[in-house]
């Protein structure tokens, strides 16, 4: 058992060690995208409580991202903030965001929920629309930018406090509450789990989640308009944590690479015709579902097996 | 369990009894149309136009149900076949076929691909996966598909013909077309059509047993799996209806992209009548075609952005109400 | 302990060593460059456009833009260099746009960003390619600011004439030649619509209050049979459509079957022939309805040595593209005017010189613009083409009428 922890906390250091060395090995452009690998971590983290842990089914986190987006660029493009200041504010504007949508959602279930946070994903970039006069409508906000190698930072460095405070949640007694709440309501609200309150607590964390990562998806791309928080982006958000594997780590580093770097590599890549691309990025998504159904955390953990048993004991 | 755990989650005496309300709804909403469409005739065309798109959006909502019922899964795909489809009528119709023989040989190219889909797609990820599982390859199978479309057949819009003669009738100072006529009777006619094949043939029986009950159904020797890919059939087809009903109006045109507005509506139809019901689907289609109408005409503070949220709060209000849907039992399911 | 110590420590090592590889390896491939693009015999150019979603029906513009390319390269090229122009699909996604975009500046090294599409897309990479002095050339949008904000933004210029330039022509005609008219607008509810509602309202000077009923639609609504219905009510008895085309067919169709038969304005973008069949088999009357045009007119002159030109790039070049699509002709005149500005630019051609270029055309006439019409910059016009001319649907196609409204700004 210590043999395990210790070989685990080996990995993660080492891992963490590549993830802080590799933008000097890589391009400009490599690094912000390696940013927006990032992003997609930070919010398919926040999916994963919420779905992962509670068995809440969202497919609107793109909505929650829009929120921490437009908290971002609206205060640093209209108040003078500086954008790194502007995270905790986005953090909370999240918070509140899934707190809205979690109450009602408490009604609701299965599909059902599903398709309602469906609508807010499709609901809130309308919303951002129509109120140019803060969100510059269609036409955006530009923000300032910034080097390849700030961003990566800046991407890395929320997705390791990400990373320590999910770990922190999830290991103490809210995680417990999360976790009894997915494996059966009735038991968990029969030893005490106050169901309103967990479900909707999970929500709310999962959204500032992806708040977070919605600033710093417009601080990547130094421009928000209603158009970069579409109905896609929520869906490739889960595309990301299904792939990836819920609740698993490395499962999501897997699937935020996933849907970040196979669209966008396939995309600008000179041999295929453009109209391919949707095609073969579609179906890599169901010949992934078919032989991995419970995502690439599987893979790795069938490797891990296999690594450990090798290995000749002490 | 659900009806269970849902009570609990709810301040006691907050549980409406909702079987009076959903006939007083829709007899209240009936009157309410009635009498603004006799006052004036801007309300009337408002409301036929509306009801003219509902159709189309119920009638892929149908579709949404079929496979719901069968899976208990949403199809995200469900508006890119019926898209792929139509292309392929149209495709007869570039080669020569006249529109009948041409809507017939589609239909039951779409029954064979639907099934063709679950085989190849569904079946091996429903055999190891949870329904995230399968709603993540129907969202796979919508990228691709629709990619598809415009691989094979090219970005510009097409034009397809109508079924129906393209008169226009004026009653009053109301306009209305066949098309729009034939669009709702089509949607209607399907889901009267589906309501007989499932209660009066072995088939639909069996289909039904194999959602509902799949161990109890393999037991008295009932192809589960089978059953499953005729769904898909079955829905595909209807999908491919919907799909020729949709380009074939003004308001829809014949491109890739075609049913994603559709499809959307036709979803927030499917959750209004209740994910289940076939006959709810065609009632919350309706529903939401005349609702957009009225609601962009008449109520100033809706600008044209606002129209989709707006028209979404007015969906979660009536599911707060009734969680399942208009339509919707308080069927156990499995779980 | 002491095993597991060394272990993490091997690995540690491990990845530091393989980080400091792929860093050397990056550090030594990155040395040595000159004007980036430019090769003896080559020039590298790219651009994003919408080649899937919603948008894709501009789809086509790019491949258009190529095939012009292509027919330049099999004639020798520009002063010796072959035109290799790579273009990727934004999906009219400024989230994409902005890291193809950086895509294209650092990996493919492009000379010049050409061409992009959507005026969203183009704000939000403008910043990013003047801060680095990359040009953003003839960009396919018609909005005022890539003339008007030269100063800010000195790398960006635009192609075709700006909206508001186009409807304040309509304008213009309504309150001279349309007498009594009550006009009723259908808009896009964004700055495209409102661009053109402002032209209109210019255009129509102290006969504001002609106008009788504004209704907007939203980008996303396909649907605008419940606007058409609106007007029709208002009384109005002029139709001035400022939609994009899918809208359009739908605005002209459903105004038929209403019975309501307006003397209808329909805006350049949207009123490409092949848009105007389409719409006239989905049952609209769209006899005498007018538009403004600046391209070309090759289906009223198909034996010309223009059209002859035009058609047989597209057939060699650019297979099953429909020269009825009057999108198709504005991607060979945008690259045209791409080719003539390289040219212009000289054997050794800088950044700078190509906006240079661009931007000191006295009356150079395009081929495939429509005749008469000239493209003229100087340092404080940025406006490229400011010419255009009304036309009306007769039969089965557009017929130009009146003289060329010079100067429309």
């Amino acid at each position: 058992m210590t043999r395990f922890v210790a070989a685990r906390a080996t990995v993660i250091a080492a891992a963490a060690l590549i993830v802080a060395l590799l933008p000097f090995a890589l391009s400009d452009y490599n690094r912000s995208q390696g940013a927006d690998v990032a992003v997609f971590y930070v919010v398919i983290l926040g999916l994963n409580i919420v779905t992962g842990y509670t068995g809440q089914i969202s497919i609107g986190h793109g909505a929650f991202m829009a929120i921490g987006g437009y908290a971002t660029a609206i205060l640093t493009h209209d108040h003078g903030w500086n954008d790194l200041a502007t995270l905790p504010i986005s953090a909370l504007a999240g918070f509140g965001a899934g707190i809205v949508v979690g109450l009602p959602a408490l009604r609701f279930r299965g599909t059902y929920l599903a398709l309602a946070t469906f609508a807010v994903a499709l609901a809130v970039p309308q919303i951002a629309k129509n109120y140019s006069g803060f969100t510059g409508g269609t036409e955006g906000l530009a923000l300032p930018i910034h080097s390849g190698l700030w961003l990566y930072g800046l991407g890395w460095a929320a997705a390791a406090i990400a990373t320590v405070a999910a770990w922190l949640l999830l290991r103490a007694r809210t995680g417990r509450a999360f976790r009894a709440v997915r494996d059966s309501e009735v038991a968990a609200a029969s030893s005490g789990v106050s169901l309103p309150v967990y479900k909707t607590l999970a929500f709310g964390i999962s959204a500032a989640f992806a708040a977070v990562a919605g600033s710093i998806y417009v601080l990547v791309n130094n421009f928000v308009n209603p158009d970069v928080f579409g109905l896609t982006l929520s869906l490739y958000v889960l595309i990301g944590a299904v792939v990836g594997g819920l609740g698993s780590l490395w499962g999501t580093i897997a699937g935020a690479a996933f849907v970040q770097l196979l669209p966008i590599g396939l995309t600008s890549s000179h041999a295929l015709s453009s109209q391919s691309v949707p095609v073969i990025f579609g179906a890599v998504v169901i010949v992934v579902m078919a032989l991995v159904p419970r995502g690439a955390a599987d893979l790795l953990r069938v490797g891990a097996a296999l690594a450990v048993r090798r290995s000749p004991t002490p | 369990m659900t009806a269970l755990s849902l009570t609990r989650t709810l301040p006691s005496g907050f549980r409406l009894r909702t079987s009076w309300l959903v006939p007083l709804l829709l007899a209240g909403g009936c009157i309410f149309l009635i009498v603004g469409g006799l006052s004036s005739s801007l309300f009337a065309q408002q409301t036929v136009s509306g009801l003219a798109n509902g159709g189309i959006y119920a009638s892929l909502a149908v579709a949404l149900v079929l496979i719901y019922r069968a899976t208990e899964v949403i199809n995200f795909a469900q508006g890119a076949l019926a898209t792929f489809t139509t292309y392929i009528a149209w495709q007869l119709g570039d080669w020569g076929l006249s529109y009948w023989p041409a809507f017939v040989a589609t239909l039951g190219l779409a029954f064979v691909g639907g099934m063709l889909v679950e085989l190849v797609v569904i079946r091996p990820v429903e055999r190891r996966g949870s329904v995230l599982t399968i709603v993540i390859a129907s969202i796979g199978l919508l990228i691709a598909v629709e990619g598809s479309v415009g691989w094979i057949w090219g970005s510009q819009v097409k034009f397809m013909p109508s079924a129906f003669p393209a008169h226009v009738y004026r009653v009053g100072g109301v306009a209305f077309s066949l098309q729009d006529l034939g669009t709702i009777f089509v949607s209607i006619a399907a889901v009267i059509v589906l309501a007989l094949f499932f209660r009066f043939t072995k088939l639909g029986l069996a289909m039904r047993a194999s959602a509902v009950r799949p161990e109890a159904a393999r037991l008295v020797g009932v192809r589960v799996s089978w059953m499953l890919s005729l769904g898909w059939g079955l829905a595909a087809t209807l999908g491919a209806v919907s799909g020729m009903m949709a380009a074939a109006s003004p308001s829809v045109l014949l491109q890739p992209s075609m049913m994603d507005g559709v499809l959307i509506y036709a979803f927030a139809a499917a959750v209004l009548g209740g994910l289940e019901s076939p006959a709810g689907a065609v009632v919350g289609g309706l529903a939401i075609g005349v609702l957009l109408n009225l609601l962009g005409t008449y109520v100033g503070w809706v600008t044209p952005a606002l129209l989709l949220p707006v028209a979404f709060v007015v969906m979660l209000v009536v599911l707060l109400v009734k969680p399942s849907g208009l339509f919707g039992g308080t069927r156990v399911r499995r779980v | 302990m002491t095993r597991r110590l060394k272990v993490s420590v091997a690995v540690s090592v491990l990845a530091v060593a393989a980080v400091a590889a792929v860093v050397g390896v990056a550090v030594a491939a990155a040395a040595g460059s000159a004007t980036p693009g430019l090769t003896k015999t080559s020039i590298k150019i790219g651009g994003t456009f919408p080649l899937t979603g919603p948008a894709q029906l501009y789809g086509v513009i790019p491949k258009a833009e190529n095939a012009y390319f292509q027919y330049v390269n099999d004639h020798g090229g520009v002063n010796g260099r072959k035109i290799k122009f790579v273009y990727y699909d934004d999906g009219y996604n400024p989230a994409q746009t902005v890291p193809l975009t950086k895509k294209l500046v650092q990996q493919d090294k492009v000379f010049a960003v050409y061409g992009s599409l959507g005026t969203a897309p183009i704000l939000a990479t403008r910043d990013y390619l003047n801060k680095l002095k990359v040009p953003q050339v003839l960009v396919a949008t018609g909005d005022s600011y890539w003339a008007t904000q030269f100063k800010k933004y000195p790398w960006t210029t635009g192609f075709q004439p700006d909206y508001p330039g186009e409807s304040k022509v309509y304008g213009q005609f309504i309150r001279n030649k349309v007498p009594q008219a009550k006009i009723g607008v259908l808009m896009q509810d964004d700055a495209y619509g409102q661009n053109y509602y402002n032209g209109l309202l210019a255009g129509l000077g102290d006969a504001k209050a002609k106008v009788v009923d504004v209704e907007k639609y939203d980008a996303t609504q396909t649907d605008v049979s419940q606007q058409v219905v609106k007007l029709k009510a208002s009384g109005a008895n002029v139709f001035a459509l400022f939609a994009t085309p899918t809208q359009t067919i739908t605005a002209l169709a459903v105004a038929t079957k209403i019975g309501w038969k307006p003397v209808t304005f329909i805006n350049n973008v949207s009123a490409s022939p092949l848009f105007m069949a389409l719409a006239q088999k989905s049952g609209a009357n769209v006899q005498n309805d007018i538009t403004a045009t600046y391209v070309y007119d090759t289906i009223n002159n198909p034996d010309t040595a223009t059209t002859k030109l035009y058609e047989s790039i597209l057939a060699k070049y650019d297979k099953g593209a429909d020269p009825n699509d009057s999108l198709n002709i504005y991607g060979v005149a945008s690259a045209w005017t791409f080719v003539n500005a390289l040219k212009q630019a000289g054997p050794n051609p800088t950044r700078q010189g190509l906006i240079d270029a661009l931007m000191s055309m006295k009356k150079v006439v395009n081929p495939f613009l429509y005749p008469g019409v000239k493209m003229s910059t100087s340092k404080t016009d940025h406006f490229l083409i400011e010419q255009q001319i009304l036309e009306q649907y007769k039969g089965q196609a557009w017929k130009p009428f009146g003289h060329l409204f010079g100067n429309a700004r």
